[in-house]
């Protein structure tokens, strides 16, 4: 038993090296562009994008006066809480439906439950654009233009699909048919799914799925910028999209600097998030 | 006899299952299915949009017009050349980088914090990076010829219609690995660690427990990620339209660039409906076929 | 954690409630969707203009809201079905033919101060609001567009200014020395190569707009295209929509790589802000004069507005065009149409260029009028960037580009 640990020891040790390497290197090529984006976003409006290219950046052009104009001049304050808004409510509600309906298409008997899971696949499968229309139509009969809520209801209504997907599959697998016994002993509604299914066991696969449901309101603009045209309700997507102009140069350090601004949250999201993501993973396969 | 049986499993149904069932499936009825239901409806008319304006019902003219579209033909073309590019790629790199992740013991956080970055950061900010790098002018050809002096003159990555997708593909496997290392790396953790102490107790190498044990028990995952990068790579947008907007005459569109010059610029509704429709049913065919070809195979193993 | 989910759902509920009632003001509150620049300053302009027409007219009140050109497109486009419209628009004079197409605008020739408010502005580009005889919004603002040229690239390179549009090809491709460019067209509509084919004498369409047969299959533009083609063969022209690695136009002005440009007035902001040495004149003639393009904006009204919302519209409309608005807007750089405004002294001192914008509209031509132009428009493009990339051949070309037209004015 001593003899194998040590012997085991060994060879990861020999192997630990070549591995940082390659990581480090990969990391290179993942950050390089990232990288020139915040360094960009130190940098004059009109230094951005030059021809011929400057690889290195002398100190001197360097300054936080892309944030200061940021704070000074954007309410952007008030574009990242509907943002984190949007966000958070997207989750919930991603939660709330992807999870009872991942429940019934993976235990329930409910007639033609296989249908329906067939239309939430094809879904998927269809471009979305040409979609637009009739959710449009149907956003505006629903009066949620120019409501904060016809982008949530939207956004929880397209992440579903893959949340469910992934959610089944999870449950299938993981939890025990047992657990079935108990999810009426509460009467049997949705928070009996999340008593006894969703939160102790299909923790990791929420978390999964929380973590691209969460950003997607941070990446998302047709959507956002048809329903939200009010300026106090915009996203930060579309919020960074005032500054783009058709004909006038656009000012690309006011741009990045709100870029990176908005990569905050979702950073703080996913190391929360990951950790439990993590831990959670390993613990539900012993489980099962 | 038979509807006796009927009758005795439907009663047997729990009204409780449609509790729990029900206000999901409403939620998603009114948001997602009526919609596609009406979106294949408009693909059977000349769809106007404007207002108080009546549709003409056309049969399937819609779908002939993207038929015997050679443009509609090309951007299929580039969307699946797109997938078959990205997809695997994608998935070698986040796999491998998720395995390397997983041997070393300090600094993962912070190797997975940064493999992440590309996946949060936006889409058309990092595409226009990758334009940037790219152009004539751009960083890419700057250091080809002004530093490293490899090429006379400056390259047109952007020029023609495969080596601008191309880039438009390493933008999106950049992008992408991340997800996938996140993905791969919660699979690799449920791996059970007594398999390997068993394969290491046979003096399997590392190779060989890779393929013998890692793979088969991130099967499902496997599966998983597939799809949902193929769904990701069929609905790609922002790369074409930022690094080439569809030029040179169209000859870089995909299924959404070419959709949605038909939807706002054209105002051909009703021939984005039928374009999204026959494209869904080439997924669905390829899927189907993909399904039963790996069925098969584990048969006959 | 029963607890917690219950809250949660109780929170969610009473947001829905509490966003979807929205409480009824008195106040007339009218939508206006428009695309004025922020960072040129005219943002800050309009919001100054909007307080002193609030002031003047009591219980409206003016809502702005931003959109850059193609969201402002796709929202009017979207919201037509429904008639989630705003209630003025300010917008692209190519908007107009398309907007109609959607059956949304409204008729403003209707009302009955129309003419005396339209005789204060430029015909010409006022008549991009006319369909059959009636008028669907009213100028706000025009431009064409001029030559723009580096100065110091010209002097390095030693090229006089070209006088003749013949002589800017020569120009442009003796300028294409030192890794510069002579020339740079981002994109090839007829907003583009249709200035050189108007001066050279030819046209797009057929006078009445049925067909494209024998105009744009001409030997004349047959002729331009072959100039451009031979200038892109040399290196000396560069674009976008040809080549999608070509750096943009305005990054490539900023970083001195172009030579010239026909361009509008945004160049010159673009270009002053760049810090570039630079200086315009009209277009140089062809074969029959030197005829440029027509653009500008225009304002829109709705037919989906309130009747009072509409007729308040109107009356913020024409206060937007009268002298004292156009002038506060030629400082910011937008060009009047107001006839008074061209010829104010701080509107031509603001705008520099005006005499020469001036100069060139009198004989700039506008792009035909009917809502199938954007895809013509496109057609166009696609089949003029392959002729002159030398991907197809320059007459296979323009021909399938005339029965392409054809097919889509005949649909």
């Amino acid at each position: 038993m001593m003899n194998r640990t040590n012997k085991k020891n060994r060879i990861v040790d020999k192997m630990m090296v070549p591995r940082y390497i390659i990581l480090s290197l990969g990391l290179i090529l993942m950050i390089t562009p990232m990288l020139y984006m915040f360094l960009s976003s130190l940098k004059d409006n009109d230094k951005t994008f030059i021809y011929p290219p400057v690889l290195f950046p002398s100190l001197s052009e360097l300054s936080l006066k892309n944030y200061q104009y940021i704070f000074d001049n954007v309410t952007f304050f008030k574009y990242l809480g509907n943002t984190l808004f949007v966000a958070i409510m997207t989750v919930l509600i991603a939660i709330v439906v992807s999870s009872t309906l991942a429940y019934s298409f993976a235990r329930l008997q409910i007639p033609g439950k296989k249908i329906v899971f067939g239309f939430l696949i094809s879904v998927m499968l269809l471009p979305g654009l040409a979609m637009i229309i009739p959710q449009f139509e149907l956003a505006a009969r629903m009066k949620l233009i120019n409501n904060i809520w016809g982008v949530i209801l939207f956004y929880a209504a397209w992440v579903t699909p893959f949340s469910t997907f992934l959610l089944k599959g999870y449950i299938e697998d993981n939890v025990p048919k047992e657990m079935d016994e108990s999810i009426f002993i509460d009467g049997g509604s949705i928070f009996s799914v999340y008593r006894y299914i969703v939160l102790p066991i299909a923790s990791p696969a929420v978390a999964a799925i929380s973590i691209s449901n969460f950003l997607y309101p941070f990446e998302e603009l047709g959507w956002s910028q048809q329903i939200l045209k009010l300026d106090e309700l915009r996203t930060l997507p579309v919020a960074i999209t005032m500054f783009f102009q058709s004909h006038s140069r656009t000012d690309w350090g006011y741009v990045f600097a709100m870029t990176t601004l908005a990569m905050i949250p979702v950073i703080l999201f996913y190391l929360l998030l990951q950790k439990y993501f993590i831990t959670g993973m390993t613990s539900g396969a012993i489980k099962g | 006899m038979n509807a006796v049986m009927t009758k005795k499993k439907k009663k047997k149904i729990d009204w409780r299952n449609y509790v729990i069932f029900l206000p999901g499936f409403i939620f998603i009825f009114i948001f997602t299915f009526y919609p596609m239901a009406k979106m294949v409806v408009m693909s059977f008319f000349d769809w106007n949009i404007g207002f108080q304006q009546v549709s003409p019902f056309v049969g399937l003219k819609n779908y002939i017009d993207v038929l015997n579209d050679p443009i509609a033909k090309i951007a299929i073309v580039n969307t699946f050349a797109y997938a078959f590019v990205t997809v695997p790629l994608q998935m070698v790199i986040g796999l491998f980088v998720a395995v390397l992740i997983n041997g070393i013991v300090k600094g993962s956080v912070g190797y997975r914090l940064g493999y992440y970055f590309p996946v949060i950061s936006s889409w058309v900010v990092v595409a226009l990076l990758f334009r940037y790098i790219f152009s004539n002018f751009g960083l890419l050809n700057y250091v080809l010829v002004d530093i490293l002096h490899i090429a006379n003159e400056p390259i047109g990555w952007l020029s023609s219609r495969w080596s601008s997708l191309f880039a438009a593909m390493l933008l999106g496997i950049w992008k992408g690995v991340g997800w996938n290392m996140v993905v791969f790396l919660a699979a690799l953790q449920a791996v059970p660690k007594d398999q390997y102490e068993a394969a290491d107790i046979d003096g399997a190498n590392r190779v060989q427990k890779f393929f013998k044990i890692t793979l088969p028990n991130i099967r499902g995952t496997l599966l998983f990620v597939i799809i949902m990068l193929s769904i990701g790579a069929f609905n790609t947008y922002t790369p074409i339209t930022v690094l080439t907007g569809g030029n040179p005459a169209h000859q870089t569109e995909v299924v959404l660039t070419w959709m949605y010059f038909k939807t706002f610029n054209a105002y051909k509704m009703g021939y984005s409906a039928a374009f999204s429709v026959i494209v869904a049913i080439i997924i669905i065919v390829i899927t189907v076929v993909m399904f039963s070809i790996s069925k098969w195979r584990r048969g006959e193993e | 954690m029963f607890k917690k989910v219950l809250i949660i759902a109780l929170f969610l509920f009473t947001s829905v409630v509490l966003i979807g009632c929205k409480d009824n003001n008195e106040t007339l509150t009218l939508e206006f969707w428009h695309n004025y620049s922020a960072s040129d300053g005219q943002v800050a302009v309009l919001e100054t203009l909007i307080d002193e027409f609030e002031e003047d007219h009591e219980g409206v009140t003016i809502h702005p809201v931003y959109m850059e050109w193609q969201a402002l497109k796709d929202s009017v486009t979207l919201g037509a079905q429904t008639g989630v419209l705003p209630d003025i628009l300010r917008g692209d004079i190519a908007f107009v033919p398309q907007f109609q197409s959607l059956n949304v605008l409204l008729k403003v020739s209707d009302f009955d101060d129309y003419e005396t408010a339209a005789a204060k502005v430029l015909t010409a580009p006022n008549s991009s609001n006319k369909m059959g005889n009636d008028y669907y919004g009213i100028a706000s603002n025009t431009n064409t567009k001029i030559l723009f040229y580096n100065k110091t690239l010209l002097q390095n390179a030693g090229v006089a200014v070209p006088t003749t549009l013949a002589e800017v090809w020569t120009a442009a491709q003796s300028l294409t020395t030192n890794g510069k460019i002579g020339y740079v067209e981002p994109w090839t509509g007829i907003w583009n190569v249709g200035p050189y084919i108007w001066s050279n004498g030819g046209d797009v369409l057929s006078p009445d707009n049925t067909t494209a047969t024998g105009y744009i299959n001409s030997s004349i533009v047959a002729n331009v295209v072959t100039t451009l083609k031979n200038l892109y063969a040399a290196g000396a022209l560069a674009g976008p929509s040809m080549d999608s690695g070509a750096v943009g136009d305005t990054d490539g002005w900023a970083s001195s790589l172009y030579a010239m440009q026909l361009d509008g007035p945004w160049r010159g902001a673009s270009n002053k802000s760049a810090g570039i040495e630079y200086d315009a004149i009209p277009l140089p003639a062809g074969t029959a004069g030197s005829v440029s393009v027509l653009g500008g904006e225009n304002f829109m009204l709705f037919k989906t507005s309130a009747t009072e919302k509409q007729q308040a519209a109107w009356e913020f409309v024409k206060f937007m065009t009268e002298k004292h608005a156009q002038v506060e807007m030629a400082k910011v750089g937008q060009m009047p149409v107001n006839l008074e405004a061209l010829e104010d002294a701080e509107a031509i001192a603001a705008m520099p260029l005006l005499p020469v914008f001036a100069q060139a509209l009198a004989t700039a031509k506008a792009r035909p009028v009917i809502p199938q132009w954007s895809e013509i428009e496109n057609v166009i493009a696609t089949k003029i960037a392959l002729a002159i990339t030398g991907a197809k051949d320059v007459q296979i070309a323009l021909d399938e580009c005339a029965a392409e037209i054809n097919a889509i004015l005949a649909d």
